[in-house]
């Protein structure tokens, strides 16, 4: 029961950890300057290296993500597991009946718990979210960025709607980052007090059964097939 | 006998009306002078100016104390204003900080290295007519500073005289930024030294003083918010985390001679903008003179800036109502489910 199962790839593990320390410095980076005028800021500044050593970071880690991303969009179109991965990202009508259900069950107005496959509403909402959200941050920050260079096609409330953009952005990714995935991967009940599979990539047998009951039969199918004998209950 | 005893007793009376009558039957007539190195030098005093001035109520030997006897035939010593102004003076003179300041002064400074031009106190305040900067026939009320600082600073004062500063001072608006607003009064220091009011990282500041001051502000027809916005800008943020290269408030507006907008002699009328940028960005064409310049994304004033950003705001907070009822009904599910277990 307590088996170990792996469920998350090297490479898929790796694009979670490249995607997780570019978003963390840019945050560092970011906030230092957006609240640069709180005692906080100025602490961050300092631990950065002033402002310049700031800039040459944020610049520096939005390099790194965008590789990722580049990374991740080869991953989900060319490789055999990235595009099945894609797809069971993809939303569906499910998920809001999964959404509504899982309220319900939350209510106590439903008596057994929804049963969600690979990925349920909650993670794909956190993937569809920084999708759209790198999307706006490349395309506002590059504009910044080369600010220099753009002076010639844009006009000037371009660029001010492209920091607006930019900072508004950040907030919701901060948002997203601290509620949302916080309490679902690690201080939601069913993971509390965390939970590493994103660094080995196994989750148990119990854990998968319970949290993601419809990936759990279907790999057990698989197993069944692949294998004369099943696991034990 | 009788014509000597009338004089003796005119003179007297002179004396006991105005002890200083005495040393204005010479010093108080407009031609009186004398000739030093060949140059007429007037000793002319105002009796009327220097009665109305702070020291009016004083006799004219209380600081020229070296002079005895009158008519006194010696050049009496050169006053300084510190042998009143001293803490402890039995005369009531005022002991401020001005003189500390000055001491740091750039004129000071140039005064100490021998330079015969360079400002004293009497230099500003005069010798015989010091008044309060209150008053306006002082040489140091605001409405003439520009004036008493022109005398030896021509080109500044002939740059500034084109500004619209000067020009609302023309128009009595005593608001109006003059020299010493910015230049600091008597600690004048070079833009270089830390502690100038003109150093790249407090030029903002010395603007803001009166540039945030809503009621001078009205009066001006000013907008009141061009600092607030500069300083949530990116030029603010970077001049503020000690960015000195980004740009301030002169470097886009001018110093001496700042000019509206709307006057095509200014760097910031819309015409002008892509050199102005132009000196930091290479690239600057007409696209930056499209939208406004100083933006508070949170006032409608900004345009789509503040459509932008109140999406943003709203989208943000529903969001967050949003994940944070899910968890709230989570945990509160969790809780209710274990305690119905356990009963």
């Amino acid at each position: 029961m307590d088996d170990k199962i792996p469920r998350f790839s090297r490479s898929w593990r790796l694009q979670h950890m490249l995607l997780m320390v570019s978003v963390l410095l840019l945050i560092i980076s970011g906030f230092s300057m957006k609240y640069s005028e709180t005692v906080w800021g100025k602490v961050l500044l300092f631990l950065e290296g002033g402002f310049q050593a700031r800039g040459a970071l944020h610049r520096l880690s939005a390099v790194l993500l965008f590789i990722t991303a580049i990374y991740h969009l080869i991953y989900i179109s060319f490789s055999k597991e990235g595009r099945r991965e894609f797809k069971s990202l993809l939303p569906n009508k499910n998920d809001f009946v999964d959404l509504k259900n899982s309220i319900l069950y939350d209510l106590l107005k439903r008596s057994e718990k929804p049963a969600f496959g690979r990925y349920s509403y909650r993670e794909k909402v956190q993937y569809w979210a920084f999708f759209i959200f790198i999307f706006l941050m490349f395309i506002s920050g590059v504009i910044l960025w080369f600010h220099d260079f753009f002076f010639g096609f844009f006009p000037k409330w371009a660029f001010d709607v492209s920091f607006a953009l930019h900072g508004g952005t950040a907030t919701l990714v901060i948002l997203f980052l601290v509620l949302w995935h916080m309490y679902v991967v690690h201080l939601s009940p069913a993971n509390f007090p965390g939970n590493s599979s994103f660094w080995h990539g196994y989750v148990t047998e119990r854990w998968l059964k319970e949290n993601h009951s419809l990936e759990y039969e279907e790999m057990k199918g698989l197993r069944e097939g692949k294998k004369s004998e099943g696991k034990e209950d | 006998m009788t014509a000597f005893l009338t004089v003796l007793l005119a003179l007297f009376q002179i004396g006991v009306s105005n002890p200083n009558s005495r040393c204005f039957l010479c010093h108080g007539k407009a031609n009186f002078g004398v000739v030093e190195n060949g140059k007429f030098q007037s000793l002319y005093v105002s009796p009327k100016d220097f009665s109305t001035s702070i020291h009016g109520k004083f006799t004219c030997v209380q600081c020229h104390t070296d002079v005895k006897v009158i008519p006194h035939f010696i050049k009496p010593r050169k006053i300084i204003c510190l042998q009143c102004h001293f803490e402890g003076n039995t005369v009531g003179a005022p002991v401020k900080w001005m003189p500390e300041k000055y001491k740091e002064s750039v004129h000071a400074k140039a005064l100490a290295e021998g330079n015969p031009n360079a400002p004293n106190c009497e230099t500003c305040h005069t010798t015989h007519y010091v008044k309060s900067p209150k008053d306006s026939t002082s040489a140091t009320n605001r409405r003439n500073v520009p004036e008493l600082c022109g005398k030896c600073h021509t080109k500044e004062f002939e740059a500034y005289s084109k500004s619209i500063h000067y020009k609302a001072l023309e128009n009595g608006m005593l608001g109006a930024a003059v020299c010493t607003d910015c230049h600091q009064e008597h600690d004048v220091l070079p833009p270089n030294d830390p502690r100038s009011a003109l150093n790249p990282q407090s030029v903002v500041n010395t603007c803001t003083k009166c540039h945030s001051d809503t009621l001078l502000m009205e009066r001006a027809n000013v907008p009141v918010q061009q600092p607030e916005a500069y300083s949530e800008s990116f030029h603010g943020i970077a001049l503020e985390s000690g960015m000195v290269k980004a740009a301030n408030c002169t470097s886009c507006h001018g110093h001496h001679d700042i000019l509206p907008a709307s006057d095509p002699a200014s760097p910031i009328n819309p015409r002008n903008l892509p050199k102005t940028c132009g000196k930091c960005h290479p690239n600057a064409d007409q696209n930056v003179a499209k939208g406004k310049i100083h933006i508070i994304p949170s006032e409608k004033s900004a345009g789509v800036v503040f459509y932008v950003y109140t999406f943003f705001k709203w989208f943000t907070l529903a969001v967050l109502a949003f994940l944070f009822v899910h968890i709230v009904l989570d945990l509160s599910g969790f809780i209710r489910r274990k305690y119905a277990r356990h009963e």
